[in-house]
């Protein structure tokens, strides 16, 4: 083991005829936590996680997991990798139980692993029933299930809420979040909402158009959060065209509100200051943090949205 | 070790499915057809032996027809449960070399037909054995065959290998019902044409008929088997290095 690591590629590359699927994609994805892989719908997502299961295989590039190149390792690296991609894949005439053993007689793995596997998804109740008569989320639960049969190190999801009412999606991130924790597992999960994986996630990778366009922590994209302070003045022309001489950059809102882009929260006094001296008269000032939804818009439509 | 583990896994997905039914279903309406026959037949000649023509006939009705259509419909069936939740992508991701589920469906498919053949080979002795006794002309059929009838099976099912390495890899490749029932039928019917061609005993879907044919039936057992290893070497090579979708 060269490094920290758990999953690590190197310029993957995949094309799907002329179109550019994912293109030299460079993943870090530490131990421990959940890293959140997002991107919107066609971002290359997918392809991505199918070349880390080794599902397909890259044009160029090199998937490495746990240190090692999945090339000629995959039997030995799947043993430590838990995977649910899409939709979960099950036979809906077996029940439960059964969908889990036969997953189970192939790996060759110990009887009890199914019944811990059902407890920690709450499906131990519905074990005995035939998937046929389960509801998407029991589906979506049953299929993590699966997933974490053979106790992995890693496990890979892709779109696991996808899909689910409101109820459902609760379950599943409640489900997701316990995980590290509790099983000692690392979770690597895409997802097209940022919202869903702000949630749980601790680091992120956010994808476009098959490139990677942000890679780091939570906290580190946080800190690119742009603040914007709203500023209400009398004399809108005398205020816009003081503020703009003296270095800031100076929107009109609506009216007489301006909007003023500003980098610490202390920018705010330092501005009304300088109005209040200059004689203008100020009525209102706020703060607008933009949110982390517009941070992954701007990023992944290239054009700023105006707030 | 892979390929037990795949195989034990296999019989599983079975349960609550069709499969065991159709293995079962298919030979006894040969067996009810022949038993109407043996009834209906107007008069047998003095000294007629039932085993010397019922078991043929039975078996020759199985290859041509019946065998080819339940080959169809057990590799879709078998295959059919992964294709419908997409299965092969959970599949080829657990630690289990491609090849192993590849050949647990084979093998799988193989099973179910010898099953099938068997029973067809038990029906035809109870059908004939009934004969004898409902049929005043048919009392000097003499002793039952069994060892001739159950070698038949066995080469029956040995020459059909080409036609069950084919459709597991068609039914492997593409999903759904109606490309494995139409190339079932389709081999079938191409192989009434065949028949008359002078390549003709060479075609897949006439092998296992070809045991029955004078001068035939080695080259029928050696072409099934050998053709159905090779075929199936093959699927397995091209299915297994497919981008799985």
């Amino acid at each position: 083991m060269t490094n920290n690591y758990l999953i690590e590629t190197r310029g993957l590359t995949r094309r799907f005829g002329s179109q550019l699927a994912v293109d030299e994609l460079n993943l870090l994805v530490p131990a421990a936590g959940v890293y959140g892989f997002l991107g919107p719908n066609g971002a290359g997502k997918t392809t991505a996680i199918r070349m880390l299961l080794g599902l397909i295989r890259p044009n160029a590039g090199e998937v490495r997991l746990f240190g090692e190149s999945l090339n000629g390792n995959q039997q030995l690296l799947m043993r430590r990798v838990g995977a649910l991609v899409e939709a979960p894949s099950l036979y809906p005439h077996l029940t439960g139980r059964e969908n889990l053993e036969v997953t189970r007689r192939l790996l060759g793995s110990d009887r009890n692993l199914i019944g811990l596997a059902l407890a920690t998804v709450k499906l131990t109740k519905d074990a005995d029933r035939r998937v046929r008569e389960y509801s998407l989320g029991m589906r979506q639960r049953l299929g993590l299930a699966l997933a974490l049969l053979n106790k992995p190190d890693l496990l890979i999801l892709d779109e696991p809420t996808n899909g689910l009412d409101p109820a459902g999606i609760h379950e599943m991130r409640d489900l997701i979040r316990r995980l590290p924790e509790e099983f000692g597992v690392t979770v690597f999960l895409s997802s097209h909402l940022l919202g869903e994986v702000e949630q749980i996630a601790t680091h992120i990778g956010i994808i476009h158009e098959g490139q990677l366009l942000f890679q780091g922590a939570l906290v580190e994209l946080q800190s690119k959060q742009q603040m914007r302070l709203i500023v209400g003045v009398k004399q809108v022309h005398e205020a816009t065209e003081f503020l703009v001489n003296t270095g800031w950059s100076v929107q009109r809102c609506v009216d007489d509100l301006l909007s003023v882009s500003t980098k610490a929260p202390d920018d705010a006094m330092r501005i009304n200051k300088l109005l209040v001296d200059r004689g203008v008269d100020v009525f209102h000032l706020a703060v607008s943090q933009q949110s982390l939804e517009n941070i992954f818009l701007n990023l992944t439509n290239g054009t700023g949205r105006s707030e | 070790m892979s390929l037990v583990r795949a195989l034990h896994a296999e019989l599983l997905k079975l349960k609550r499915t069709l499969a065991f039914r159709v293995v079962f279903v298919l030979p006894l309406l040969i067996a009810l057809l022949q038993f109407l026959v043996i009834l209906r037949t107007r008069n047998y000649a003095p000294g007629f032996n039932l085993w010397q023509t019922h078991p043929t006939n039975s078996f020759q009705i199985w290859a041509v027809f019946m065998m080819p259509l339940l080959i169809a419909l057990v590799t879709a069936l078998l295959n059919g449960i992964e294709h419908s939740d997409k299965q092969w992508k959970h599949l080829f991701a657990l630690p289990v070399p491609r090849p192993a589920v590849y050949f647990a469906k084979l093998v799988v498919a193989q099973g179910l037909i010898l099953m099938s053949t068997l029973v067809l080979a038990v029906f035809t002795v109870i059908v004939g054995i009934a004969g004898t006794y409902l049929r005043l002309g048919l009392v000097n059929a003499g002793p039952v065959p069994y060892v001739w009838i159950a070698k038949q099976a066995a080469f029956v099912w040995l020459a059909s290998w080409l036609i069950i390495a084919i459709h597991t890899w068609i039914s492997m490749r593409w999903a759904g019902f109606p490309i494995a029932l139409g190339a079932g039928i389709g081999g079938t019917f191409f192989a009434l044409f065949a028949a008359s061609a002078s390549l003709g005993k060479y075609y897949p879907w006439l092998l296992p008929m070809n045991i029955f044919v004078n001068g035939r039936f080695e080259m029928a057992l050696m072409l099934g088997i050998g053709g159905g290893i090779v075929a199936a070497v093959l699927g397995c090579f091209e299915f297994t290095r497919r981008d799985v979708i």
